[in-house]
This record gives structure tokens, C-alpha cells and sequence, in this order.
């Protein structure tokens, strides 16, 4: 099968490596800054072109990859739903819910596989966490705590900066996290936050969240892009007859560079090394369902939640009261 | 030399107080009283002092100063009285379990013309020092948002009693971090929600954590874990963290951190060996040298009751389900 690659940036190529490594074609990248496009294409010797929609219309194309900043998620999953692609969506699926629940019947109709990669629900640590709750090592889960971030991303012409667009960490990054206590603790119940969304003196977002869950589960979660450098991921959850912690900090593998001068990370994509990375993980997983061999962990409207979830969060952020979920 | 009694070894920090007393050559543990007597003489024999069973005839020897370390409730009682009997007093955390408690406190205490403080040895922490002293120098300019925990083992006992101990871990375990963060901002409380229960050990009467979000003057956003959620495996008895985000930078604190890891058979549990400075020694030196000279304690009762107006204002909007104000009472003059 042929994929096409829109959104040639951090994500974008690290998809497109993903979707090679499982024996697919990249035949084509879009971006609207031509020199991206170019420069992915190259490795993969496809076409490149700064129209993506033109891209997806490609009648080779039987995949589309969607790897560009969040708002313009819908528009190019609805276009290639009407030309028949199966669709690979970066995550968050959509700005806003109303875009997810779009995108989702455009799918729907043209009987094509929508996947939004939650990539955290492929970590081979968080899948662990899972097997030790379910094995009730913590017993009767009462308490979670997740904590993920580093340094404000780059990101193509700095998009992340336009917190209208973005969403901030709360929704660009607590998305997983977000995601990640619905798959393991079912749905929630209501969400308070507090994030900072700062553009002045620099571009910094610190967002605290809690989440009550159903089950009565009270979750905190923490994201940052407030740190000077690094990133880091924890998380902990407290039973009665228990509890577990996680801290990214604690490396098999550390490797750093010196810095040289002017040169900042554009995004860093946390990853500990596996014989087969999440990543990859999830590209299997999807191909799979295309396949019709079997259902994918992500459903569309897990996607739609997650976007429920943090958008809700945001939405208290603003009012400075919980809101109902 | 300071001659100083210890009312209560209901809560277990008394032990460490008691410790500290004995350690400072410029202290006397003079006497203990305790409304369980078999507490208390067996604390008295531990420290090498003598137990008085009669209240008042406790309050009638050559002391100069009380620390009162009972079950949260009875806190008011026991320094009225000892307020009343021209004693100095150290009053553990939380002050009291409402405001009106505390305030009664501060009131009596006045009128006595008698020292009260508020035992919150976190100021004593060298590693929270040292995190304040680069705030106020300035070199991390404004402060935006503050993370906290403050988890710890279940206390059980009268800690997970309601009408003994007033609250749960939401009391228990938020004031320390309020009072810290006071110290270090200089800014007050404005805002509080709360989302807690009794989540983890089923079948007590408070609850047993509290996931909170604060506004401080000037629109500092805190959030905030109150928490008895450390297993009984544990190796500690919990801790005290923030990570502080300010406009040049972030720091992290995780104040008693300062441990080895010890991994002995016979305990088939790893153990943290803790090898920081003790902040209790910290807190009794100040009020053993505010007896002496007659001073108000660093830590006062007015800053006890900063907190309680928190964890008041905590249990409100968790009731209530929604953002509330915290009322600041206006505070007492210093004596």
C-alpha cells in the first residue's frame, strides 16, 4: 500500500520511517512550506508538493498520514475520507469536538479506517503499569498522578505559540494522559485546571489538572512546557493494597549532546529503546484493522474523548470552575 | 535555660519535639501531662522527665513553656488553658480544626500576653530554605505556578477519626504546604477547589486524600496533593515536594529526599536512611529561645490559622463542588 505524508516536520518524519519500516510506499509529502516536504520526500524518493490537498487526491495514495498542527486535522481528514484514504491522524484528533465528531462521519460514510495515534496507549512502560493494576498489585486503584513535559516545542513557524490554536500543553501534550485514564480507569466525571498559557516575558504553559473519574478515582495531572530543558514523564497510582510509580528520570539510556550555539530542539518525542518502538507499535496495530484482521486499540471516538476531556480542561482553565464531562 | 512541658504525645511528632528538647543544652523537658496516663508516663520514663497526671497541678509547676501535641480537636482546650496559667505555647499543626477554634486560640492567647506558635518545622528545612532564599533574592523573577504534594503513610488511630481529629488527610496534609508557600511567596491565599474523599483505606470516617487547586494574590496558581496514599511498603513515610515555575526558571524541591537505600533482609522492605538536617530541632530551638527572650515564635498562631482558613476553604468548595474564596480573617496583632 502507498501512504502520503502530510505535515513533514518532527512527527511527520518520524511517521513516515514508521510506516516504511512496516513495508509501505511513501510516495508522497505535503507541507505547506515546500522545503519540508522536499526534504522527507528525498529520503523516501517520493513527490513532494506545498498543496496537501492536492496530495491526498492522489489516486496512488491509499493511506494518508496526517502529522500537520492541530486546527487543520478535520478539514484534511474530511478530504481524504471523500477520496477514499484510510487516515493515520496525529493526535490530538481535532481542535475541537465538533471537528472530531465531523471528521468521525466523514469516515463513517466512505466506510474508510479513521486511526488517531495515542501513542502512549503502545508504551511498553504504561502497557506494564496497566498489567500490574490489572494483576491487583495496587489493589483497588484509588489515586493517580501523571506528570509529562520539558521545554516549550519549536514546531513548524512556532504554532504551538498561538494558544489558540495549540491548546497548550493542556491539549497538545495531556492528551495522552488524558487518553491513558479513560483506557485504564474507564470514563470521567468531571475536570478542574489551572494553566498558565504565558506569551510574555517568554512562551511558557504549566497546567495542572484533576480529573475525578466515575469510579470515584481522583487523578492529577501535570503538564509543562515551563522547563528549561529536558522532559520528563512519572506516574504513580495508589491503591488499597498498594502503589506503583513510574519516573522516565530513571533512564536505561541517557544520551546528551553538547549544545551548540542557536540551535534549540524543535520537539523532543520521548522514547526509551525497544526491539520494536511504540511507534511502530501503533503503525502495526492500524495496519492490522485496515487489513480487516482485527479491531485497532484507538477508536475514533476514544479520539473524540480524549479531545472532550482536555478541551473541557481548557474550558475550566477560563472559568476557573470544574466542568461537567 | 528554658523549662518546658509537653502536654499530649496523642500525635507522634511529640516524640521527635521531646527528642529535641532533650538534645538542647539551653532547654529542660521539665514535666509531662497527658489525659491518657499510661501515654504519658511512658513517654516521661522514655525522656527522662516526670509525669503529671493532674492538669492543674501541671500547670502549677515552675514552667515556662507547653507544647501541645493532642488529637486536633482538643488543641483549643488545652492552650486556653495553659494560656491561662501564663505558659508559653507551641501548638502542633494543624492549629486547629475550624476557624473559629484558631481564632479563640489567638484571642486567649493575647489576652494572656503569652507567645503562641504554630509548629511548622518545614521552615526549618534546609532544602526549603534554600529554595526560598533564591526566590526572594530575585534571581527567578515572579512566580507563576507551584506544584505540591505532601503524601504520607495511613496514621490511623484518632488521625482517621473525625471527631478527634476535625478533617482528614485534606487537614492533615495541606497545611504544612500552605504555610510554606506563604512563607516563601509573602502572598496570601485567595482561592481554593478541592476534589477529595476516602479513597484508598475504605471504612474510616475522614478522608484520606485531597487533590487541590489554590489562586494566591496576584493570580499564583498552586496545585496541590494531601495525601495517606503511601503504601504500607513503602520505604518512607512520605514527603513534601514542590516544583516551583517562575519567570526565569524552575525549581524542585523534594525536602526530604535526603536518604540512602537500604536494603536489609530481615526487614524484606527497602528502607530510606535519612541523612538531612532535622527541621523539628529547627522549630523547638525557636520557641525554646522565644521563652527565654519573651518573643513571639517565628512561626505564629495567625500563621496557624492562615492554613486553617485553606483547609476550611478546601472542605467547603469539595462539598460544594466548585471554586471558593478563602476568607482571611483579619489577623491579630503581634504581641
Amino acid at each position: 500500500m502507498n501512504v502520503a505524508i502530510i505535515g513533514c516536520n518532527g512527527m511527520g518524519r518520524i511517521h513516515a520511517r514508521m510506516a516504511s519500516n512496516c513495508g509501505l510506499r511513501i510516495v508522497a509529502c505535503g507541507d505547506a512550506r515546500l522545503a519540508t516536504a522536499k526534504a522527507l520526500a528525498d529520503e523516501y524518493v517520493a513527490d513532494s508538493s506545498d498543496d496537501c490537498m492536492a496530495v491526498i487526491a492522489r489516486p496512488d495514495v491509499d493511506i494518508v498520514g496526517i502529522m500537520t498542527p492541530t486546527p487543520t486535522h478535520a478539514q484534511y481528514v474530511i478530504a481524504a475520507a471523500q477520496a477514499g484514504k484510510h487516515i493515520f491522524c496525529e493526535k490530538p484528533f481535532a481542535r475541537t469536538v465538533p471537528e472530531c465528531r465531523e471528521a468521525i462521519a466523514a469516515a463513517k460514510k466512505a466506510k474508510v479506517k479513521l486511526f488517531v495515534a495515542h501513542v502512549i496507549r503502545y508504551f511498553q512502560e504504561f502497557e506494564a503499569i496497566r498489567a500490574q493494576i490489572a494483576a491487583g498489585k495496587v489493589g483497588k486503584p484509588g489515586f493517580v498522578k501523571m506528570y509529562r513535559g520539558g521545554i516549550f516545542p519549536a514546531g513548524a513557524d512556532g504554532w504551538f505559540r498561538d494558544f489558540a490554536k495549540s491548546g497548550g500543553v493542556t491539549l497538545d501534550s495531556m492528551i495522552h494522559d488524558f487518553d491513558w485514564l479513560r483506557y485504564t480507569f474507564g470514563e470521567p466525571e468531571r475536570v478542574f485546571c489551572q494553566a498558565l498559557r504565558r506569551a510574555t516575558p517568554e512562551f511558557i504553559d504549566y497546567s495542572m489538572a484533576t480529573v475525578r473519574m466515575k469510579s470515584g478515582i481522583i487523578a492529577k495531572v501535570i503538564g509543562t512546557w515551563a522547563h528549561p530543558s529536558d522532559f520528563r514523564v512519572e506516574v504513580e497510582v495508589c491503591g488499597d493494597n498498594g502503589m506503583l510509580q513510574y519516573s522516565s528520570a530513571e533512564a536505561v539510556l541517557s544520551m546528551t549532546k553538547r549544545a551548540q550555539s542557536g540551535v534549540v530542539p524543535g520537539m523532543i518525542v520521548p522514547e526509551s529503546p525497544m526491539p520494536v518502538s511504540p511507534y511502530q507499535l501503533e503503525w502495526q496495530d492500524f495496519l492490522t484493522w485496515v487489513e480487516g484482521r482485527s479491531g485497532a486499540r484507538v477508536t475514533p471516538d476514544d479520539a473524540l474523548q480524549a479531545v472532550r476531556m482536555a478541551t473541557a480542561a481548557l474550558k475550566s482553565a477560563d472559568i476557573g470552575q470544574p466542568v461537567n464531562l | 535555660m528554658a523549662k518546658i512541658g509537653v502536654m499530649s504525645f496523642a500525635h507522634m511528632h511529640a516524640f521527635s519535639y521531646a527528642a529535641c528538647l532533650n538534645e538542647l543544652p539551653e532547654a529542660t523537658l521539665v514535666a509531662v501531662w497527658d489525659d491518657n496516663p499510661k501515654r504519658g508516663r511512658a513517654a516521661a520514663k522514655q525522656f527522662g522527665t516526670t509525669f503529671v497526671a493532674d492538669l492543674g497541678k501541671f500547670l502549677r509547676i515552675d514552667i515556662d513553656g507547653v507544647i501541645v501535641t493532642s488529637e486536633n480537636v482538643k488543641h483549643r482546650s488545652m492552650v486556653e488553658r495553659a494560656a491561662k496559667a501564663g505558659k508559653w505555647i507551641l501548638c502542633e499543626k494543624p492549629l486547629a480544626p475550624s476557624v473559629e477554634d484558631a481564632k479563640a486560640m489567638i484571642a486567649c492567647c493575647k489576652k494572656a500576653k503569652v507567645g503562641l506558635g504554630t509548629a511548622f518545622p518545614c521552615r526549618y528545612s534546609p532544602p526549603l530554605i534554600a529554595a526560598r532564599n533564591a526566590l526572594v533574592s530575585g534571581e527567578y523573577g515572579e512566580v507563576y505556578a507551584v506544584a505540591c504534594t505532601n503524601n504520607g503513610q495511613f496514621p490511623g488511630g484518632w488521625f482517621a477519626k473525625k471527631a478527634l481529629a476535625g478533617g482528614g488527610a485534606t487537614m492533615d496534609h495541606t497545611v504544612h504546604v500552605a504555610d510554606v508557600l506563604r512563607w516563601m511567596t509573602g502572598k496570601e491565599f485567595t482561592k481554593v477547589y478541592c476534589e477529595n474523599g476516602t479513597l484508598l483505606r475504605h471504612g474510616i470516617d475522614t478522608d484520606d486524600l485531597g487533590s487541590l487547586h489554590m489562586e494566591m494574590e496576584g493570580g499564583l496558581q498552586v496545585s496541590h496533593i494531601a495525601s495517606w496514599n503511601r503504601a504500607k511498603s513503602f520505604p518512607t513515610w512520605g514527603d513534601v515536594t514542590l516544583e516551583i515555575v517562575a519567570e526565569k526558571g524552575v525549581i524542585r524541591v523534594d525536602a526530604f529526599n535526603q536518604k540512602i537505600n537500604v536494603y536489609n533482609d530481615d526487614a524484606l522492605r527497602a528502607e530510606w536512611a535519612y541523612w538531612g538536617g532535622n527541621p523539628d530541632l529547627g522549630l523547638i530551638k525557636d520557641f525554646v529561645d522565644a521563652v527565654d527572650e519573651r518573643r513571639e515564635p517565628n512561626v505564629t498562631g495567625v500563621d496557624g490559622l492562615r492554613a486553617v482558613e485553606v483547609t476550611v476553604a478546601a472542605y467547603k468548595s469539595a462539598k460544594l463542588r466548585k471554586t471558593v474564596s478563602v476568607r482571611l480573617t483579619r489577623p491579630s496583632k503581634r504581641i
